[in-house]
């Protein structure tokens, strides 16, 4: 595939990914009038998402060139992150604009495209044993209360 | 397979249409109430249908290869504008960030909880060399690079690694999503449940992160960029702490654990 068809390629996940957020936003609003509105700014907000996510992959794509392995194998995930908060700093009204997408809304589709993508693991569970099961719920609890624990002491003794 | 790509996106959008309209549902179960999000749902519901049993005549077409293939392999870029929106989380909390950065940097090692935790569980229900592949981490991409090029994955610390991996892609969502709030009733800090929602996996995180914000919703903007910028961390220190202190410490408990056993 040539370049310029994957990255037109991207350019249209990326555009089903904040269509399906404004629609579950839409949905929400539905549901409970009270949730976060749909407005001019949730528009540009999407549009930031949208352009940010390119960068990303953009800068994913020069990265891998460079000779030091930790840079070229950081993830998009990662590079994504940090050109948006880069821009944010930069300027108020990207935070502005971004903030007026519902946090929320941008979850339940992602969830929605991990679960259809695992299809085809399921059968693999079959072949996993249930002593791995329940190794797995505390190697996830272990991770997620070393981490709160350590960092429960260090805001206490930054006095926080 | 354009035309099949239509079926996906439809029933895609049907389910994030039923599970938003199940809406946020809070489960008491004892004093701990259990909040449910329509997360949970659309993931729940789109691996029932994407059962074998299910995957039939019509269904075929919507779980078709092609649209599974489709799914895991752009999910990623499906996740993008989600990493995009944490930037305008953290950007406007940089200071209080940069000020407490110490607390994010050290707690970075509760993340050898998976060793310290789930180390001795494993080893105490029996099993062995696999307990080196599904303890040494969560189990994601990093842990499997590090397994397969140490032990391969055809062995017994790989299939120890790759059994974590498939669990995580399957349950890791929902487990966290139920997680961090029966933490949260155990008397924790939301800013520390936050910066211990990075755990490295973008949907782990998120749900993590997700049920923090559905439980306390004045707190969003903390939650979501102490989250982000705890991840945005594990993934630079993540691979650090495995080799060098994750995989060494685990070496060290393993022959002092399995030697203690033997005698």
């Amino acid at each position: 595939m040539s370049i310029k068809n994957q990255y037109v390629k991207y350019g249209l996940v990326l555009l089903l990914s904040v269509g399906m957020i404004l629609f579950t936003q839409e949905i929400k609003l539905l549901k409970d009038p009270t949730s976060t509105p749909v407005t001019m700014m949730t528009l540009y907000g999407l549009l930031c998402l949208w352009t940010f996510s390119m960068i990303g992959i953009f800068i994913s794509h020069l990265m891998k060139n460079v000779r030091v392995t930790f840079i070229r194998e950081f993830p998009i995930l990662g590079w994504v992150s940090i050109t948006s908060l880069i821009l944010c700093l930069v300027s108020d009204f990207f935070v502005e604009a971004i903030q007026a997408v519902d946090f929320l809304s941008i979850t339940t589709p992602i969830l929605t495209f991990a679960g259809i993508s695992v299809a085809n693991r399921l059968k693999d569970l079959r072949k996993t044993s249930w002593k791995i099961g329940i190794v797995a719920i505390f190697v996830f609890s272990g991770t997620y209360i070393g981490s709160a624990l350590v960092a429960q002491l260090g805001l206490f003794l930054s006095g926080n | 397979m354009k035309n099949n790509l239509a079926y996906i996106i439809v029933f895609a959008l049907i389910v994030v249409f039923v599970s938003e309209m199940i809406g946020f549902q809070s489960i008491p179960i004892g004093n701990v109430s259990i909040g449910v999000l329509p997360l949970v749902f659309a993931i729940v519901i789109t691996m029932i249908f994407g059962m074998k049993f299910f995957r039939k005549g019509f269904w075929k077409k919507v779980y078709s290869e092609g649209n599974i293939n489709f799914s895991s392999k752009y999910l990623i870029f499906i996740m993008l504008p989600l990493m995009a929106r944490y930037g305008a989380d953290v950007a406007p909390n940089i200071r209080e960030i940069i000020s407490i950065g110490w607390v994010f940097i050290i707690q970075e090692l509760g993340n050898l909880g998976t060793v310290l935790l789930g180390l001795p569980i494993a080893i105490l229900i029996g099993l062995r060399r696999e307990a080196i592949g599904a303890t040494l981490g969560i189990g994601r991409e990093g842990e499997l690079a590090y397994i397969s090029e140490k032990y391969t994955l055809d062995s017994d610390e790989g299939r120890g690694v790759i059994s974590l991996y498939v669990i995580g892609t399957l349950f890791g969502a929902i487990f966290f999503s139920v997680f961090a709030p029966i933490l949260l009733s155990f008397g924790f800090d939301i800013e520390a449940l936050a910066m211990a929602s990075g755990v490295g996996s973008g949907s782990m995180m998120s749900a993590a992160s997700a049920t923090l914000v559905a439980s306390n919703p004045d707190m969003e903007s903390t939650i979501l960029a102490f989250a982000s910028a705890s991840q945005l961390l594990t993934s630079f220190l993540g691979t650090f702490t495995m080799i060098f202190l994750a995989a060494p410490l685990q070496q060290v408990m393993y022959k002092f654990m399995v030697r203690r056993d033997a005698s």
